[in-house]
């Protein structure tokens, strides 16, 4: 501790650093804490800052990559840290230029982006998406707390349009290093067969690093409701709402419409319902509002997965929803709200 | 008689925290000097009618006026007036009068008291409780037909007993209510009813508190004009915006007084007040206090005069090794008392202590938590169940984080008791939006209760934003909306200074 303290306090007295300065300020306060204590009312705070909450939320993202890492090995280290090594530099430019603090936000987009990529992804296409995401998808609109979309989800959507061929065909077998083309969204579409339901949970099929190995991802979410990190609502919503879908359009159109379960746990329905629509900053605040979300996030995705050219329809569905969400709020507030008369 | 029981969702339970009273009681010695605001509680502030150099007796009236809404101030100690002047009390500038005492501890009673209260008339009873202080109790006062409240004894439909301490430091009901006390309660209960006697009356009381329940329903079997409800201790209970709507399942004219609909609401320690003016012709000179929070070595209650200062009452009791911020009747919404040589006023319930925790943590953000509290479960005090005292949480000034944007997270508007959205108003006032839109999305609902800024991640001071944008909008010439409410006198509310 003592030697840490001395280390960040000789930085701080270099001055070639003096630019780098919001990077010391973010590690001395991670490290460290505040010092500082409540201006008048009230007199006391709750002990949660967002750091904690934002360490809860990598915390329950840990299973999944841990079980990204079982199941690719040393290139999924890789992509992870190029992912955050690549999105911190963009953070710390914008902290740098701007003149305001690091937020601690990043630290959860810098983990969920790599997750949601094919294991085979190039490194550099990596590194491109997170910048894209953080820059466009976040810094352009003012920071955090203030972007529409998904920074995350607009990286990913950025490098499956711009390299459609490595994204979308080149996925990798669990555990081995063999590439195959299809993952078992689109064995279903082209060939009707459906994988066991066990081997989806597990994680030995293939499909994107971190949304494979299903039951770490609900042992996350879980955890992620518990703490109050994440609303409930979404999830349940969303997840209930492609069952529902699934299971009316699978009795009207089975060729079209696959069964409900498989639904359910195959691509990145499970970590998007958990870790992407619940990112509060881009979906309703309001309760009316995130069932509203919740439930159209699921149509649209059993529509796009099923009638659009896309096998996977998670990810559009979000930023779709995204864009709505002012627009639901705004709504959702009319109705409770009526205008005074004065 | 069995007692009802009624729930809160919103609001935020305060559960374990460290520095909760004692279970003594001590009467404390006359101080030297006390100062005397001349306006303590409700109602505008009182002329003097003694100058510098008179003697008084503890109990002695020293500053009254029929004529305004107020109530008579008295001496709480026998002695002599040195000076009578304006000073800068709770911020704003009022006269007070300061008396040297000489050490006696007998006091003057009020003319006309009966220990057989029954063969009393309403009205020598409203005069009794006028003349004491005890008027003045209350966020609205109790009617006494003077002008100790707005609205005349006649006009109350319902009285709330506040029973519920919901704060993060509670003065314990079991000391004020031990030794009899309980029977005075009870007595002042229906002293109360027969002054007013149109009011059905609603006592509420802490869930836990098992054994008072039943006593007080015994107590009060014989009667049927008294409903005794138990409630979950959740902050802020204690206001009357949120008791009033749970109790009488009616809506509070948020930005008016309870007595604008013919409801008072008052505490424990109030009716004790009746009791003492009415049985015991005892006016009100004394306060029981408890001191609370980590800053004080020992925490007794405290029997004080009026007008000590609040160094006679911390002394010796409070922590030398650390600095301290001394707080009066709430951590969320209290002043802090920063010139400890001001005065304890009929206001005070608690004095609480907490210490300036400025030293820096290593890895803060990551400690488990054992022993802090946080509305989100993301530390383990979280899997600890209520009243476990294993793990008392620690309560200090610190801010435990930076500020930073808000990211939407609702937890205040999970917790809001009324039902707004700090959040939302926040981003509207932090805009500088000061519009019709913020009437619209109820910001005049507010009770300034914090718990928004209390639960904040990102350490914004919510809870006072939304009161820069009352403020702002008050400025611009909006006014709050009366939403259809029968009032009563609201322009005696208005003429309040």
């Amino acid at each position: 501790m003592k030697p840490i303290r001395l280390l960040i306090d000789k930085l701080y007295k270099i001055r070639a650093l003096n630019k780098a300065k919001p990077m010391l300020d973010a590690m001395d306060a991670a490290m460290f804490g505040t010092d500082e204590t409540t201006r008048g009312k009230p007199h006391i705070v709750d002990t949660i800052d967002t750091k904690r909450y934002m360490s809860c939320a990598i915390a329950a993202l840990v299973p999944a990559a841990l079980a990204s890492v079982y199941f690719y090995g040393f290139r999924a280290i890789m992509i992870i840290a190029v992912s955050y090594a690549a999105g911190l530099f963009v953070e710390f430019m914008f902290a740098v230029i701007r003149k305001h603090k690091i937020h601690e936000g990043f630290l959860v987009t810098g983990l969920i982006f790599p997750l949601v990529l094919p294991p085979t992804t190039p490194l550099w296409i990596v590194a491109v998406g997170v910048m894209f995401g953080v820059f466009f998808g976040k810094e352009v609109f003012g920071g955090t707390g203030r972007n529409i979309f998904n920074p995350a989800l607009v990286g990913r959507l950025f490098i499956t349009i711009a390299f459609p061929a490595i994204m979308t065909t080149n996925w990798q077998d669990p555990l081995t290093d063999a590439i195959t083309s299809a993952t078992p969204l689109s064995v279903y579409n082209s060939e009707g067969i459906m994988a066991p339901y066990l081997d989806l949970l597990i994680g030995t099929q293939p499909g994107s690093m971190g949304e494979t190995c299903r039951i770490a991802i609900i042992l996350g979410g879980i955890f992620l409701m518990f703490t109050r990190v994440g609303n409930w609502r979404i999830p349940v919503c969303y997840i209930g709402s492609v069952f529902i879908a699934a299971l009316a359009g699978n009795h009207f159109l089975p060729e079209k419409i696959a069964p409900p379960l498989f639904q359910v746990l195959t691509g990145g329905l499970l970590f998007g319902a958990m870790f992407m629509a619940t990112d509060p900053v881009t979906s309703p605040f309001s309760k009316a509002g995130k069932y509203f979300f919740g439930i159209s996030c699921g149509i649209l995705t059993v529509l796009i997965r099923s009638f659009s050219a896309n096998v996977e329809g998670v990810m559009f569905s979000i930023v779709i929803m995204n864009a709505f969400t002012p627009l639901i709020d705004y709504i959702v507030l009319k109705f409770k709200f009526r205008p005074v008369k004065i | 008689m069995t007692a009802k029981h009624k729930s809160f969702s919103r609001g935020y339970a305060f559960k374990n925290f460290e520095g909760q009273p004692q279970d003594n009681f001590l009467q404390i010695n006359i101080p030297e000097k006390v100062i005397i605001p001349l306006k303590q509680g409700f109602g505008d502030e009182v002329p003097p009618i003694v100058k510098p150099g008179d003697k008084v007796a503890a109990g002695q009236i020293i500053a009254r006026d029929d004529e305004s809404v107020s109530s008579p101030v008295h001496s709480s100690v026998n002695g002599k007036v040195i000076q009578v002047e304006q000073v800068n009390y709770s911020g704003r500038e009022i006269n007070a009068v300061t008396i040297e005492s000489d050490g006696t501890d007998d006091f003057q009673k009020l003319d006309g008291f009966s220990s057989e209260w029954e063969n009393l008339s309403a009205e020598q009873i409203g005069r009794l409780i006028y003349l004491s202080g005890a008027g003045s109790l209350g966020k609205s006062g109790i009617p006494t037909g003077f002008n100790s409240s707005i609205i005349s004894p006649r006009d109350v439909e319902n009285v709330i007993i506040q029973g519920v301490g919901s704060e993060v430091h509670n003065l314990s009901l079991e000391v004020l209510l031990r030794d009899g006390h309980l029977w005075h309660f009870i007595v002042g209960l229906k002293i109360l009813k027969k002054l007013l006697t149109n009011a059905a009356f609603h006592i509420a009381l802490d869930k836990s508190a098992k054994n008072l329940i039943t006593e007080v329903t015994d107590f009060l079997a014989d009667t049927d004009s008294f409903g005794i409800y138990s409630l979950k201790p959740k902050y802020p209970l204690d206001y009357d915006e949120v008791l009033i709507p749970i109790l009488l399942d009616r809506e509070f004219p948020h930005g008016f007084s309870s007595a604008n609909i013919g409801v008072i609401v008052l505490d424990i320690q109030a009716v004790l007040h009746v009791y003492e003016a009415v049985a015991q012709g005892k006016p009100l000179i004394e306060r029981t206090i408890a001191l609370c929070g980590g800053g004080f070595r020992e925490r007794p209650h405290l029997g004080v005069r009026i007008g000590s200062p609040i160094e006679h009452v911390v002394k010796d009791r409070a922590r030398q090794d650390k600095e301290l911020r001394f707080i009066r009747n709430s951590s969320l919404t209290g002043e802090a008392l920063s010139d400890l040589s001001s005065p304890v006023d009929r206001t005070f319930n608690t004095i609480i202590a907490l210490p300036e925790d400025t030293e820096r943590e290593f890895l803060a953000f990551a400690r488990p938590g054992f022993k802090r509290d946080s509305y989100s479960r993301t530390v383990l005090s979280a899997l600890f169940k209520d009243g476990s005292d294993t793990f008392q949480k620690t309560c200090s000034t610190n801010l435990h984080g930076e500020e930073r944007p808000c990211i939407f997270c609702t937890f205040c508007e999970n917790v809001c008791p009324v039902a707004i959205i700090p959040h939302h108003l926040f981003h509207y006032v932090e805009r500088d939006v000061i519009d019709e839109t913020l009437l619209s999305l109820k910001i005049f609902n507010c009770i300034e209760c914090n718990l928004c800024s209390y639960v904040c991640p990102s350490k914004i001071s919510v809870g006072q934003y939304i009161k820069q944008g009352k403020q702002k909008l008050l400025e611009e010439g909006f006014e709050c909306p009366s939403g259809g409410f029968e009032l009563k006198a609201v322009e005696k509310l208005k003429s309040l200074k």
